[in-house]
């Protein structure tokens, strides 16, 4: 296991370099700079000139990407265009929130839909099993911006349970209780949408297996149902579940731009839109680089999930 | 197997609470030193024997602070206050930790700051006299040295500044110091107290005031007085620049959440009689709901804008005071002048846009139709000029006219952000698709659309620019040797107004000049102004003495008070 991890982290090297000369291609290609965006004409062009000169935007292409990578080399992302802060200290600031968000949607979604896709399984073509399905459309379908709105209105306006949005109320001491309030309102949006995309690839997986011949010879041996189902057909479906909540990880944390601007969550998401709309190159690489990494990571978490659900699988 | 399995989700589920610790951990400090205080209020209420129960909340309840927090939309990008990169986000939290020389209130008039009086007998030299009590928020005094390190450091070339002083003797043309220049000899320096600056020219005392006296704001010499010019911009004093003077100072910067400031008990002038401003940062379409439940007093302007949507709904809030603003800088379509080169062609889509139904519909009658793009309430708007009208067959009878090539399609592109312009700019081509043109519409983000408008890849364009008091900043852009030019008009006549009317300082024969100049920018249309918003100003009732402005919110800032109940 650990030599192919090692290998694994090896040839993540030239790839996250291909990713970052890709993104840093794209991103000087898009119209639009960071100075041209002071428009106005008040402003004399001389001005504008040196801004660039200083920002190094002038430099050829190559020499750009250069100045980035050995900037990177020796441990710096550079200064925000705007703000003039360190980049690493902004994103530093950004990914706890996005993480801390991400993962309880994650959780919570796990916790509700494997029971209810299993279950919407076992009993499948009951009225129960169509309830389900029809649960997990409407969460599917029903759009983050309109939900987390409708949430704000219930549970802010009418009966002053949750905050807006934010993570901590201000002028008061916060703390943990306080961080958790402002996580429910936000999470539950993120988990709708988790929840109602899994329950039916859970279903559609355990259905697959429900009918294998090893089910009936466990039964046969007189084992117990709910040893049936949870231990012998759970575990041979978890695969491609996996490999789906896999997916999903670099989804949540590569920032739920929506779901954070509605409920002001200070993330990732919000950061990136805001990096891309100020055109922020030295922001926008080093978010890609965070967003290449956390792909690579949680596809390389998933892999080794994969080898713990099926010990038949091994890597060397 | 199962054991790993648990053991991951168990290790899963325990960094997710060490994070979840980490997150609040800065607010749990503070939350236990809150906790002592009343535990040792508690054990002496314990002594007293009587009434045990109220006494802990009582003492909670005067300790309680005095807290106004201000909606806005956008976060500030900086907090650099010589360089605020000319964002209104930057320049509304700059405001309330900084004093410049002068004030300005609604009214237009100039108030003394810093500076007890700018004076000029020529409009050439100008007289400042400082404020003789006025100190730094850590107590060291402000003197006209801080001015000169202030001036010297913005205008040096290697640094970045938002400040527009090439009006001042010894700037170059972009109003930066030669390379390897230490002196501004247009500077003077007469004492601790007083000092004097030249103009290259003699220019109108309110251009003075309004782009030196209330825009320029000061940085402290005792702090940074070693850092390189070229490192001054990534110092640590701009990410917490707590060292500043204004009636409230730096507390902590959350970029995306919130500004907090408090109350500056150095103040040179009355302190400040609330403890905290929060300004915090939230999507236009839940100010509403923070004005309702209280979590916000007020919005901001222009950054926190209520959506005129939501009209009627803010006026039925009880708790909140809804009043309009004066006529904000307005909305303005941009004819490339080279595509579009007839007049009789700008004319024309001036008489297609039926303008009266945009404010009436979108904006429920809170917005002024003008054809400049000088705001109503400009003390040099022209009120004598005659408006287009809405007249879809003049339109047409213009263009016939013309002899406008029916086949040929305009170009408009629209800047994606702002919901209620991008509406307006539908009716706008419906409007010009009734009177026979054709109209390819192209919404983009806006650092896109600028790129376009600079490569003059349009015919058409809508965006609002800054808000003005100086005219002769909204008439810089109709110059035919201005760079930014990128309508491409040029008139001689029009050129030769602008350069008398910038330096003409007799306000009298100023307004004769501006309202030519006017007149003619009216025939000739280079450009037109679709409305001028009347914008929401909600503020809470418990606050006392603050409103959002279009113009000088904080200029009392220190006498805002709250109602206690």
């Amino acid at each position: 296991m650990l030599p192919y991890l090692i290998r694994r982290l090896v040839i993540s090297v030239p790839v996250l370099l291909g990713i970052s000369i890709i993104s840093f291609v794209i991103m000087k290609l898009a119209p639009g700079n960071p100075v041209d965006m002071l428009i106005d004409p008040n402003t004399p062009p001389e001005l504008l000139q040196a801004k660039k000169e200083m920002l190094g935007l002038n430099s050829p292409f190559a020499v750009q990407y250069w100045r980035w990578l050995s900037g990177l080399l020796h441990g710096q992302l550079g200064y925000s265009f705007s703000s003039y802060a360190p980049v690493a200290h902004i994103i530093g600031e950004r990914i706890g929130p996005t993480i801390l968000l991400a993962f309880t949607a994650l959780l919570t979604g796990l916790l509700i839909s494997i029971p209810l896709g299993i279950a919407s399984a076992i009993r499948h073509n009951t009225a129960f099993d169509h309830t389900m399905t029809g649960f997990a459309f409407v969460g599917l379908s029903i759009p983050p911006f309109f939900l987390g709105l409708g949430l704000i209105y219930l549970f802010t306006l009418k009966v002053h349970w949750l905050p807006t949005g934010g993570m901590s109320t201000l002028g008061e001491a916060g703390g943990f209780g306080d961080t958790i309030r402002h996580l429910i309102l936000p999470a539950a949006v993120l988990a709708v949408g988790i929840v109602g995309k899994k329950i039916r690839y859970i279903r559609a997986s355990m259905l697959d297996v429900l009918g294998q011949e090893y089910l009936r010879t466990a039964r046969a041996k007189g084992v117990r149902e709910s040893f049936v189902i949870y231990k012998h057909a759970f575990r041979n479906a978890l695969l491609p579940i996996l490999t789906v909540f896999g997916t999903e990880i670099p989804v949540l944390l590569g920032g739920s731009i929506l779901v954070e601007q509605i409920f002001q969550w200070p993330g990732i998401g919000q950061l990136t839109m805001q990096s891309i709309l100020s055109r922020d190159y030295p922001t926008l690489m080093a978010l890609n680089l965070v967003a290449a990494i956390v792909v690579m990571i949680s596809n390389l978490l998933t892999d080794i999930l994969y080898s713990i659900a099926d010990p038949r699988i091994q890597y060397r | 197997m199962k054991l790993s399995i648990r053991l991951f989700s168990f290790t899963l589920i325990a960094a997710l609470l060490v994070l979840l610790a980490a997150c609040g951990s800065d607010n749990d400090k503070t939350e236990s030193k809150d906790q002592t205080i009343t535990s040792t209020d508690t054990s002496k209420t314990v002594d007293k024997a009587s009434t045990q129960a109220d006494a802990p909340k009582e003492t909670t309840a005067q300790v309680k602070d005095k807290i106004v927090t201000i909606g806005i939309v956008n976060s500030p990008p900086t907090l650099n206050q010589i360089n605020d990169q000319g964002d209104s986000a930057s320049k509304t939290v700059l405001a309330l930790i900084n004093d410049a020389l002068l004030d300005i209130n609604t009214s237009f008039e100039f108030l003394p700051k810093l500076a007890d009086s700018v004076e000029t007998s020529d409009n050439h030299t100008y007289v400042v006299k400082l404020n003789s009590n006025a100190k730094w928020n850590d107590g060291q005094p402000f003197t006209t040295a801080d001015v000169k390190f202030t001036l010297l450091t913005a205008l040096n070339p290697k640094v970045e500044s938002s400040f527009r002083l090439n009006f001042i003797e010894g700037t170059n043309d972009a109003g930066k110091l030669e390379e390897g220049q230490s002196e501004l000899t247009g500077l003077k320096i007469v004492d601790e107290h007083t000092f004097e600056v030249k103009t290259k020219t003699a220019i109108d005392p309110n251009i003075f005031k309004e782009t030196f006296a209330t825009k320029v704001y000061f940085i402290p010499e005792h702090i940074l007085k070693d850092v390189a010019p070229d490192q001054l911009a990534t110092n640590a004093y701009f990410q917490k620049p707590e060292v500043t003077i204004g009636a409230f100072k730096f507390a902590d910067f959350k970029k995306d959440q919130y500004t907090e400031v408090v109350r500056n008990d150095n103040y040179y002038r009355p302190v400040a009689k609330l403890d905290k401003i929060y300004v915090k940062v939230l999507p236009a379409t839940n100010l509403i709901a923070q004005l309702q439940t209280g979590d916000i007093q007020m919005n901001s302007l222009p950054v926190g804008l209520i959506p005129i949507t939501d009209y009627e709904k803010v006026k039925a809030l009880t708790n909140v005071t809804v009043d309009s603003s004066g006529p904000s800088e307005p909305a303005e379509l941009f004819f490339n002048n080279k595509t579009i080169n007839n007049v009789k062609v700008r004319q024309a889509i001036a008489y297609a846009i039926n303008r009266q139904l945009i404010v009436d519909q979108l904006f429920k009658g809170q917005a002024d139709v003008i054809d400049g793009s000088v705001p109503s309430d400009n003390p040099y708007y022209n009120k004598d000029i005659k408006l287009f009208t809405y007249d879809p067959d003049k339109a047409k009878a213009l263009l016939k006219e013309a002899g406008w090539d029916r086949s040929q399609t305009l170009r408009f592109l629209v800047p994606a952000g702002n919901k209620i312009r991008e509406q307006a700019s539908d009716i706008i081509v419906q409007n010009l698709k009734d009177v026979g043109f054709k109209v390819d519409i192209q919404k983009f983000d806006f650092s896109t659309l600028i790129q376009k408008v600079d490569k003059a890849e349009y015919d058409l364009t809508i965006f609002n620019r800054d808000y003005y008091i100086e005219p002769s900043n909204y008439f810089s852009l109709f110059k035919s040797d201005n760079a930014n030019n990128f309508i491409f008009y040029n008139n001689p006549k029009a050129d030769e107004l602008i350069a008398q009317g910038s330096t003409e300082a007799d306000p009298s024969k100023r307004h004769d000049i501006y309202n030519e100049l006017q007149q003619i920018l009216h025939d000739d249309l280079p450009t037109l102004s679709i409305y001028s918003e009347k914008r929401l100003q909600a503020v809470s009732n418990l606050v006392v003495g603050g409103k959002p402005l279009n113009l000088g919110t904080f200029n009392n800032v220190n006498e805002w008070d709250l109602k206690t109940n």
